[in-house]
This record gives structure tokens, sequence and C-alpha cells, in this order.
């Protein structure tokens, strides 16, 4: 299956763009997903447990399956103020 | 509900303070406590010419919102809060905190708990510009539950 994954924040650096698409094993939850973009992209592995996920408009458990097609976004370390 | 409290709490562009103060003060009220974040002009050494603030918007704005709520839940204050987003330069507010309540202390330790509240769960984020050309976001902290702070 096929998730899109949008970069925030620095997150966009680590690995270079701020939407990325990725192919995942059907049942892929959003650990893997994290995982798939750690093994792409060094930066971002780096940071990868600080690094929260979203889908809509609210956080949601890395432990949940995707759906194909699913939008989620990286919510790297937060500096609002 | 106020006119100012319809109004999304992510703005583009720098905010003006009298904008978020035009609320009239409750009869009940005898504190008015404001917060206001503005860019500075250096940062660890560094020559800071600018920021920009970036955001998940859906979420910040959802976020912004359920932190007035818990303040006022918590503290019996009203509190109205707005942050920036975009381009701002040296000076400029990039965050305000609005807390009206009974008295100053109850006022006081709203307005404090409210804007370091911001700064854990709001998905915005900072990147510096500096004089010498350089740009680089800020490191952060790990974004937490409104309910856990």
């Amino acid at each position: 299956m096929r998730v899109i994954i949008e970069c925030y924040g620095a997150s966009a650096r680590w690995c270079g763009s701020d939407l990325i698409t990725l192919d995942l094993s059907v049942g892929a939850t959003g650990n893997d997903a994290l995982d798939a973009l750690a093994a792409l992209y060094p930066d971002f592995a780096a940071r990868r447990d600080s690094v929260a996920i979203a889908t809509g408009d609210a956080i949601t458990s890395p432990t949940l399956p995707l759906d194909d097609g699913d939008v989620i976004a990286l919510i790297p370390p937060v500096s609002a103020g | 509900m106020s006119a100012i409290k319809s109004l999304p709490r992510l703005r583009n562009g720098a905010l003006n303070l009298a904008d978020w103060l035009v609320e009239a003060q409750p009869a009940d009220a005898g504190a008015l406590a404001v917060f206001a974040g503005t860019v500075r002009n250096e940062h660890l050494g560094n020559a800071v010419s600018g920021m920009s603030y970036h955001a998940h918007r859906g979420l910040a704005e959802a976020r912004l919102r359920e932190i007035e709520a818990a303040a006022e839940a918590r503290f019996k204050v009203h509190v109205l809060v707005a942050h920036a987003v975009g381009v701002l330069a040296i000076g400029e507010i990039s965050v305000v905190v609005v807390i009206r309540g009974g008295h100053r202390a109850e006022a006081f330790e709203a307005c404090r708990w409210t804007i370091d509240t911001i700064k854990q769960a709001v998905p915005i984020w900072k990147e510096e510009h500096y004089v010498d050309g350089a740009v680089r976001f800020l490191e952060g902290v790990p974004i937490q539950p409104v309910e856990s702070l």
C-alpha cells in the first residue's frame, strides 16, 4: 500500500523534501512508516524517537495500522513562542 | 462569544498587541495579565536578523484553542491566545497571551502556564535567519499533550 508523508519543520530538512510517498506492506503501522523513513534518511534516523505523527488535525499513536492512501504528518520537536 | 473569540488564533504575519486587547474587561475581573513574545536579535551568541514561524495549521489551531479552554478551567480566568506564522522581523510580536481574572495571583499563574504550555504542545517551529545568511530550525522539545502539562 502507499502512504503520503508530510514533513513539517526541520523534518523536511532531515528527509530532503516536505512530501514523501512510501510503499509499505498491508497492515503497516505508523512505526513501520517511521522505520522506513529512518532507513532512507540518516538525518531523520538520528532523530526518529523525538518525532510524533499526526493524521488530520490530531496526534495519533504510531502503533495504529495505516490504510492505503493515508496522509500522515511528521511532527518534530516543537519551538512555538 | 465576542467577535475576537471567533477569529483564528493562528495569524499570518506579526501580531498587533492592541488587536488582542479589545475585549471589555469582565465586571468581576480585577486583573489583566498580558504576555507578548517578540523576535530577539541574538541566540546563543549568533546575530539573528529575523525569524520564520512554520506550523501544522490545523493541529496548531486546535491546540491553541484547547490550551485556552484548559487554562480557563484550571485557573477560572478568561483566556485569549494568538500565534504568528510567516516571516517576522526583529522586535515583532510572535505570540500573545491575554488573561483576565479576579485577582493578580491567578492571572499571573494562568499567563505563565499558558505560554509554557504553548511552547510544549503546539506544532509550530521557529526557523532563525542569521545576519551571516545562514538559516536554522531551533531544536525544540517533543510535542506534549495539553492534558499532561
